[in-house]
């Protein structure tokens, strides 16, 4: 079975890389008309050694539609020139080279015109006048792996048959043995390096943004040697004034949102747990609404709804949304626990003279807290990695949290480099709790 | 008073403020989507908004783009992860916790960084960042979405019956077929859900994984809705996502609920 699967995932390499070979680079070129256009609205936006071009590319269907469409952006907004800087570049002869990714086999927009800021801060009109002929990205990795594959798939093709044919001359009890024994402890180290493959790739960014937290460089994959300036910038708080708000703030939202749902989830799951059968699917259906709906209706529904109420938006706003999509998970994790205890003890507390708070405290808690607890960190660590929801709530004043503060950077076109061992910290951290939480799970295995 | 010890010492009404709280920031929100899309700007009933979806061909081709993107990401999540998780429940590894819990660790990294991250990683690797880094990017990104349902079911499934099976003399290809595949059903069904949601509404991941270059449904949601003049534009657009992940849940909803496979 393992090896079908190899094949089929082997195939779908050799595909994939073949169909990535086809996005060829196509560059056109943008010449000059002649015809200069000086506008004086933004005369001094940038310095005068930086050269910007605010152009904005939209493209809605990359499959299907023939021409591009350019969206001029005559605002010089900070974060979009970044979109250009990669994109764009300049000519010896100082015309613009545009270069994008396309799947198709001509690029038709000879007459588009494109503004340009010239170094003096003012635009400057330029007309497509010319595109020229495709050439190929840097393929030869894509064409690396379509050939690797493709030998791997032959070579097990081979195997598989060689194999098959040798059992087939074996007697039936033969046969039997030699599935019998497959069906036991043998290991099988193909479909480990399967899992280990798949590991590499999904941690590979990871681990870039933790090699890299240790340089200083501002650009990631840019190494300028060992130090350890960043994680002494981020702990003595000579980082960026907005990252050091914004982890203040994803700290203060999430303690806030794991508190309050925590309390109204475990309120709320005593009383689902004791509602009558027709009752509890209604509240249950009701409980399970924000964990259906993706981060975006959610956050769009609660923007409406704080415009609708005239609310102004901030960290209240943000608070209550995070409490929204929390508490159900807190329900979800303490009802479990509910049902393992027996439900007697509460009222007996209560027949025996205590009030319905004495009996919650002395008499449910302790049964329930390992559900709360991982109700709680799992509403924490909802609220730490929420954006969608976040970043429809939080108005316009300034309020960021990690999430938001990095999407706002990564548009500007740079992480703060800080960020690097932030994330590096809380991997380890991660990773040293995932090692602790299992040795003790084996040792109470083994009592 | 006594009357109101009672009222406390029901258990049941102690839910009663968590409804409360759900019809206010939950119900009432969505409400509040169908009513923005049914009038204009100034509070007045309209099917205006709905007209103008049908005949912004920018919209529909976005939305079809959209979901034919959902569609293969979620596929291709299913073709990497059933194997995956196939393996890890199959396979007799010494800490099986260890390596389910490695593929679920990255998620504790912000989504937003490790989609930069992929980014640089495409740039290092000079690979364009086009249709192919978008796929790759949110396949990374759901991934683990996928790999646990179906390994949870995987592991609560009753290893008798495919030995059963084989001394029923089915051979290794039936009985995966036969009993292993139907078996993990829920977990397929729920990992698909928990793919293709997030994938056709997400919008700050597409935008970052190809400099904004290719649009999804979601960023054109994002553009419409932060203006105020088009607010009522985009919920008509947020009404048209919630149709789909309402279809989705719908489909998904007999096998996906019971297994859940929450990710903690």
């Amino acid at each position: 079975m393992r090896r079908v699967f190899v094949i089929c995932d082997l195939l779908l390499v050799t595909c994939l890389s073949a169909w990535a070979q086809s996005n060829l680079t196509y560059t056109l070129k943008v010449g000059a008309t002649g015809e200069t256009k000086v506008l004086t609205e933004f005369p001094e936006v940038y310095s005068a050694e930086k050269v910007n071009i605010n152009v904005q590319c939209t493209m809605y269907d990359v499959q299907r539609r023939d021409s591009l469409d350019f969206v001029f952006v005559n605002e010089p907004v900070a974060g979009l020139d970044a979109w250009g800087d990669s994109v764009y570049s300049y000519t010896d002869e100082g015309d613009v080279r545009w270069t994008v990714w396309r799947n198709h086999k001509e690029v038709k927009n000879r007459g588009q015109r494109v503004l340009r800021q010239n170094a003096y801060g003012a635009f400057e009109e330029y007309v497509v006048t010319a595109t020229s002929k495709a050439q190929r990205g840097k393929g030869w990795i894509w064409w690396l792996f379509a050939g690797l594959a493709l030998v791997g798939t032959a070579m097990y093709g081979c195997y598989i048959l060689y194999g098959r044919r040798k059992e087939k001359e074996l007697s039936s009890v033969e046969q039997e043995m030699l599935r019998r024994k497959r069906m036991g402890n043998r290991r099988h180290y193909g479909s480990q390096l399967y899992l280990w493959l798949l590991l590499l790739v999904i941690y590979s960014p990871i681990a870039l943004i933790a090699v890299f937290s240790f340089t200083k460089s501002k650009i990631l994959g840019n190494w300028t040697g060992f130090s350890m300036e960043l994680y002494a910038n981020l702990f003595s708080g000579r980082a960026d004034a907005g990252l050091n708000s914004a982890i203040m703030y994803t700290l203060i939202i999430a303690l806030i949102a794991a508190v309050c749902s925590t309390i109204l989830g475990t309120l709320a799951a005593i009383g689902i747990y004791n509602m009558r059968a027709r009752q509890r699917k209604v509240v249950s259906f009701l409980n399970s609404v924000p964990m259906i709906n993706p981060d975006i209706i959610t956050g769009i529904s609660l923007f409406l709804l704080f415009v609708a109420l005239g609310m102004s938006q901030g960290l209240a706003t943000v608070c209550i949304a995070h409490v929204v999509f929390c508490t159900p998970y807190v329900v979800l994790s303490v009802l479990p626990r509910l049902s393992k205890m027996n439900p007697n003890t509460y009222e007996a507390a209560l027949d025996l003279g205590a009030t319905p708070a004495q009996a919650l405290r002395m008499v449910m808690l302790p049964e329930l807290w390992p559900g709360m607890l991982s109700g709680f960190i799992l509403a924490l660590t909802l609220s730490v990695d929420d954006f969608g929801v976040t970043f429809f709530t939080k108005g316009s004043g300034g309020l960021e949290t990690l999430s938001t503060f990095i999407y706002s950077d990564a548009r500007k076109g740079g992480l703060t480099p800080e960020l690097r061992p932030l994330f590096t910290i809380i991997l380890l951290v991660m990773l040293v709790g995932l090692i602790i939480i299992n040795i003790r799970n084996n040792k109470n295995e083994e009592k | 008073m006594s009357k109101l010890v009672q009222i406390f010492s029901s258990r049941r009404t102690w839910a009663w403020p968590y409804v409360l709280f759900m019809l206010l920031f939950v119900v009432l929100p969505l409400i509040l989507v169908g009513y923005y899309a049914l009038t204009d700007i100034n509070g007045a009933f309209t099917l205006h908004n709905f007209a103008k979806f049908f005949g912004h061909s920018e919209a529909i081709h976005t939305f079809f783009y959209s979901l034919m993107i959902a569609l293969f990401n979620t596929a291709l999540c299913l073709l990497i992860g059933y194997p995956a998780a196939y393996i890890m429940a199959m396979e007799d590894f010494k800490t099986p916790k260890v390596m389910a819990m490695l593929f679920i660790l990255p998620m504790w990294i912000n989504c937003l960084l490790r989609t930069v991250a992929t980014v640089e990683l495409f740039n290092i690797l000079g690979l364009p960042l086009g249709e192919g880094a978008l796929l790759f990017g949110l396949c990374y990104d759901y991934l683990p979405f996928m790999i646990y349902p179906i390994y949870n079911t995987l592991q609560k499934m009753d290893t008798s019956l495919v030995e059963a099976a084989q001394d029923l003399g089915a051979n290794r290809w039936q009985s995966f077929w036969k009993v292993i595949v139907p078996l993990s059903m829920p977990g397929v069904y729920s990992g698909i859900v928990m793919v293709f949601m997030p994938t056709v509404s997400t919008f700050a991941i597409a935008e970052l994984l190809t400099h904004n270059n290719i649009k999804l449904f979601g960023s054109l949601i994002q553009d419409y809705i932060t203006t105020t003049d088009l607010l009522n534009y985009g919920a008509v657009l947020s009404l048209v996502l919630l149709v789909i992940i309402g279809v989705t849940s719908f489909f998904g909803d007999n096998d996906a609920k019971e297994e859940g496979g929450g990710l903690v």
